[in-house]
């Protein structure tokens, strides 16, 4: 099986020499096709910073990462603006959708950047809606859903391109427990379907739920051994 | 047809403005201030010009060339030569007309004396033209009652006269002027005809700019130079050249000069007055204006366009996370760069619409004031729109390009 995530001695800096940070200290992380794993860690750890290099949001200083068989730590700005929108559906703790645009025109905007025509925008996003369970919501702002019904229009727009990745960053920190329930609920059916889920949390018993789970401590991946330990 | 993305650019970059109807407003101030401005500051002073223009028009036309007599010594005492110089002649007209017959419309001439004109009502001191050739039509004047002179009249020099509407209301102030006679000097004329009166107004309520054309009292000028003031050279006050075509008018006008000066013995005791020529010096002076009302436009536009980069800027805090998620699902620092450049431009084109209308409405209260009619050329629209647009995209540079150079990760983060 192929691998959608693999990187090798994957490191990453701020600063420069006097001040500089060592966020990532060389990960080497294999993440294969279909899996759903849990990337987990206390703040500090580097979790955020390596959730950024996965998402093509951000470069590497140093090392290797190939995305679904494609090496991206040397590609330009646009052509990571490229892979982010073709092959890596974001969701974020916030939902992190845009307010003034309406619900179909949120799932559509994905589309729209891959170049699709109207007509075929339109059905795409009605039919994810409606994967997600809101689809009689196509057409209000996102200021009047509740926000299990905003984290669901997130996956609805994460998916849009059919992503190789789905990549969720605490997607129910801002939820009550049983619609964090609800939303992680269609994480597993995604996950079902064939989907990679990588899902970055703090919380163990949302961990659990995946089927690996990758700990991240100072910069670097806690092998099984010292997680034992 | 818009091309996809375009449109949703547009709509998006609308959806901003309506959005943000305050902001926009403000930043759209600047752009209305302009182009009203420079369509209002180009409009009053095209009104103006039309207005000169018709003037001229009314007088005859602007395709006239006038000779006329001048002094050939500017001071000091002249020459034996100088003296000797004969004059503007009958000849001149005579040879001039017969320069370019093909392009020439029309020549005339006029020989001026003042004379006691007596009718059975009015006994006054007035100026008498004497007129000969084409001299109704290049002046202007049309008879309204009774008829022009005929050829022979004018070559023999027969007692006939024509009056301006004013002369005859007072030398005939009852019953019909047409046939009478009146005393020009010694001379008795027949009236044979009045012109229709002359009108002409800078504004509604100024008065009659050509109350004196209606006060001419016009002879033959052969009659004139034969019983009141002739000279064996058979002198001549003003000669009139009609040439319709204005492109031949220098080659004419030069021809003419040399013709002149061989008649005068390279005496330049003659000026000649090129009417287009001097309409359009006129109007070189209106441009002057033009630029100033445009420069005006400038200034308001550059204030409006740091006005737009100051909000622009202060409102990118507002929207980096907008930026960053809008990155974070695909789009690319191009994509962000062109939905900022549209959102500037589309404020600049609303807003250049609104400065148009008042451009309009500016230009339409100026000219009501001033009572004059109104006119707009599509020009003015456009160089107006033109200003706004080339100035509205130089100031959107800054801000679009700033915020296509966010990292998306730290846009992402931004709270």
């Amino acid at each position: 099986m192929q691998n959608i995530i693999e990187t090798r001695g994957l490191e990453k800096t701020f600063g420069s020499n006097g001040t500089a940070v060592h966020a990532l200290r060389g990960i080497d992380l294999t993440v294969a096709r279909g899996e759903f794993v849990a990337l987990v860690g206390p703040s500090g750890s580097g979790k955020s910073t390596l959730m950024a290099i996965i998402g093509c949001l951000d470069s590497p200083t140093g090392g290797t990462y190939a995305l679904d068989g494609v090496s991206v730590e040397r590609l330009s700005g646009a052509a990571l603006a490229r892979t982010r929108n073709e092959k890596i559906g974001f969701v974020f703790q916030s939902y992190n959708l845009l307010p003034k645009a309406s619900i179909v025109r949120n799932v559509e905007l994905p589309l729209l950047y891959a170049g699709l025509g109207r007509k075929e925008r339109r059905r795409r996003a009605l039919e994810l809606l409606e994967k997600v369970g809101i689809p009689e919501k196509a057409n209000v702002l996102p200021a009047v859903l509740s926000g299990g019904q905003r984290q669901r229009v997130a996956i609805a727009r994460a998916l849009a391109n059919t992503p190789a990745l789905l990549l969720a960053d605490e997607p129910t920190g801002a939820l009550d427990s049983k619609t964090g329930e609800e939303v992680l609920g269609l994480f597993k059916e995604l996950h079902r379907q064939g989907n990679t889920v990588v899902l970055v949390t703090h919380d163990p018993h949302i961990a659990a739920l995946a089927e690996r789970k990758v700990e991240l401590r100072d910069g670097l991946v806690v092998t099984p051994e010292q997680q034992a330990a | 047809m818009l091309s996809g993305a375009f449109r949703e650019r547009l709509f998006e970059a609308w959806v901003e403005i309506r959005e943000n109807l305050g902001r926009s407003s403000l930043q759209a101030i600047g752009v209305i201030l302009g182009v009203a401005s420079v369509l209002g500051g180009f409009s009053i002073s095209d009104s103006q010009r039309r207005r000169a223009d018709e003037r001229w028009m009314k007088l005859g036309g602007m395709d006239r060339l006038m000779v006329q007599q001048a002094t050939a010594v500017k001071d000091g005492t002249p020459t034996a030569l100088q003296n000797a110089n004969l004059g503007l002649r009958n000849e001149d007209a005579l040879e001039g007309g017969g320069l370019d017959t093909k392009s020439l419309d029309g020549v005339s001439q006029q020989k001026r004396v003042r004379a006691r004109v007596r009718s059975a009502h009015a006994d006054q001191d007035r100026p008498v033209t004497g007129i000969d050739g084409d001299y109704l039509p290049l002046n202007g004047y049309g008879v309204e009652k009774g008829r022009a002179f005929s050829a022979e009249e004018l070559s023999e020099g027969r007692a006939v006269a024509l009056l301006g509407a004013e002369a005859a209301a007072t030398f005939f102030p009852t019953g019909d002027p047409v046939g009478q006679t009146i005393r020009v000097g010694d001379v008795p004329v027949t009236v044979v005809g009045i012109f229709g009166e002359k009108i002409f107004r800078w504004r509604d309520n100024q008065g009659n700019q050509f109350a004196w054309r209606n006060r001419v009292i016009c002879l033959p000028a052969s009659l004139v130079a034969r019983r009141m003031n002739g000279d064996k050279w058979q002198r001549v006050d003003t000669v009139s050249f009609r040439i319709r075509d204005l492109s031949v008018m220098e080659k004419f006008s030069e021809g003419l000069g040399a013709l002149l000066r061989g008649n005068h013995r390279q005496q330049e005791d003659f000026r000649m007055d090129d009417i287009a020529k001097r309409v359009r010096k006129r109007q070189s002076q209106g441009d002057v204006y033009n630029i100033i009302f445009m420069l005006s436009g400038i200034l308001s536009l550059i204030g409006g366009g740091m006005v737009n980069v100051n909000i622009q800027m202060a409102t990118l805090k507002d929207r980096v996370r907008e930026v960053g998620v809008k990155m974070a699902i695909g789009a690319s620092g191009r994509e962000i760069f062109k939905g900022f450049m549209t959102e500037a431009l589309l404020v600049t084109g609303l807003g250049s619409a609104v400065g148009l209308l008042g451009g309009v409405l500016f230009s339409k209260f100026i000219t009501s004031f001033l009572e004059i009619p109104l006119f707009m050329k599509p020009a003015s629209f456009a160089w107006a729109f033109f200003l706004a647009t080339a100035f509205g995209f130089v100031f959107a540079l800054y801000p679009a390009w700033k915020a296509s150079r966010l990292s998306p990760m730290e846009a992402l983060r931004y709270e």
